[in-house]
């Protein structure tokens, strides 16, 4: 009988489609999907890892700082060596720093930027934090009359000189800037005022 | 090996230069002499903007072919303009190197050549600050904001410009 001998290979692929569907439908949820998400909770970054490393690399952002711990399971050293080495990658959009307040042991007077976990956009400290200018903030900005007449920053033959001038050179702008906008601000509430 | 030397003499001489006659409202160098490769910027908002007043760190990474290839520029502030993708990193024409673009909606003259420079880098996003390029957006939303709700664009640059200060 021809129809019988055409059904039975039907019906052992038909078994086989469902045992392997069967099999798909269950091990993802038991095996895997669990097995990374613990691992993920486990060995998540550290904010003080983070903190370690942004230390040492005052330039880098938090957030790709964490991406990569999160990715290496929270190893510091493959971290920085990454980071000497061929640089970090940029995290991904979704990508969230573990909820922390980072309040920044050196600058006090200035409010650290806050982690937002509903915006999107990743978040930096502002420059004064950054520059560690909390202290120099409030002192007085020595006379800055002289911002455009000549005081023309000379090139060093001293590598150390260089590099001491040109940290300072932004801390003037950075300070400078600040106390501007300080200005502008003060006026503005004024302006509303009156 | 070599052409790391050719780039490192290079940038050592960009950064002099940059140093003993720095643009208006440009600082610039090295993080590290130890590697002229990765430099710090900090760039003026330009006046009569939104962004003035402002001060914007931005990074800069050279490759190890440079000047043939150009760097990779990404703010490491928030901001919001639409040729800066969300991550900071900075889409403009002088960073993308000649016929590395498919859509043609650049110029060969705007685009990254050996004769083109750090101190011509900055200048150009400076003045991409002011007049954002609208043809291809990086951040798209800030794109739209732009060109639709102008106000509250605007906003949200002063906003940054002012956290960024710690203000």
């Amino acid at each position: 009988m021809p129809e019988q001998s055409l059904n039975i290979p039907q019906l052992l692929a038909v078994l086989l489609i469902t045992f392997f569907a069967i099999r798909w439908y269950i091990s993802p949820s038991t095996t895997t999907h669990s097995s990374n998400s613990s691992a993920r909770q486990r060995r998540g970054p550290r904010p003080e890892q983070i903190e370690q490393i942004a230390q040492m690399f005052p330039q880098l952002d938090r957030r790709s700082i964490g991406w990569d711990l999160a990715r290496n399971g929270g190893n510091v050293g493959a971290t920085t060596e990454r980071i000497l080495g061929r640089g970090l990658d940029v995290p991904p959009l979704n990508f969230q720093l573990p909820a922390v307040s980072t309040a920044s042991p050196s600058t006090s007077s200035t409010p650290s930027s806050r982690h937002n976990p509903a915006a999107s956009q990743p978040k930096h400290p502002d420059l004064i934090t950054r520059y560690n200018l909390g202290s120099k903030v409030n002192a007085p900005v020595e006379e800055k009359e002289d911002i455009s007449a000549g005081k023309k920053p000379a090139w060093s033959g001293d590598k150390a000189k260089r590099q001491a001038e040109l940290q300072k050179r932004k801390e003037e702008m950075i300070l400078k800037a600040r106390q501007k906008m300080l200005e502008r601000v003060e006026k503005e509430r004024k302006g509303e005022g009156s | 090996m070599s052409s790391s030397a050719v780039a490192s003499k290079r940038l050592f001489h960009e950064y002099r230069t940059l140093t003993n006659d720095p643009p208006e409202g440009i600082t610039a160098g090295p993080v590290n002499e130890d590697d002229l490769f990765l430099w710090e910027a900090l760039i003026q908002g330009p006046e009569g903007t939104p962004f003035e007043g402002g001060l914007f760190p931005a990074e800069l990474k050279f490759p190890k072919d440079y000047p043939l290839a150009p760097p990779k520029m990404k703010f490491t502030c928030d901001i919001w303009h639409p040729n800066v993708y969300p991550s900071g990193d900075v889409c403009i024409s002088i960073l993308h190197p000649p016929g590395d673009d498919p859509n043609h909606y650049e110029h060969a003259s705007e685009r990254w050549s050996p004769i083109q420079s750090v101190e011509k880098i900055l200048i150009s996003v400076m003045s991409m600050l002011a007049e954002p390029n609208d043809e291809s957006p990086a951040n798209v939303d800030a794109a739209r904001m732009w060109r639709e709700r102008r106000s509250e664009y605007e906003k949200i640059v002063r906003e940054n410009v002012r956290k960024g200060l710690g203000l």
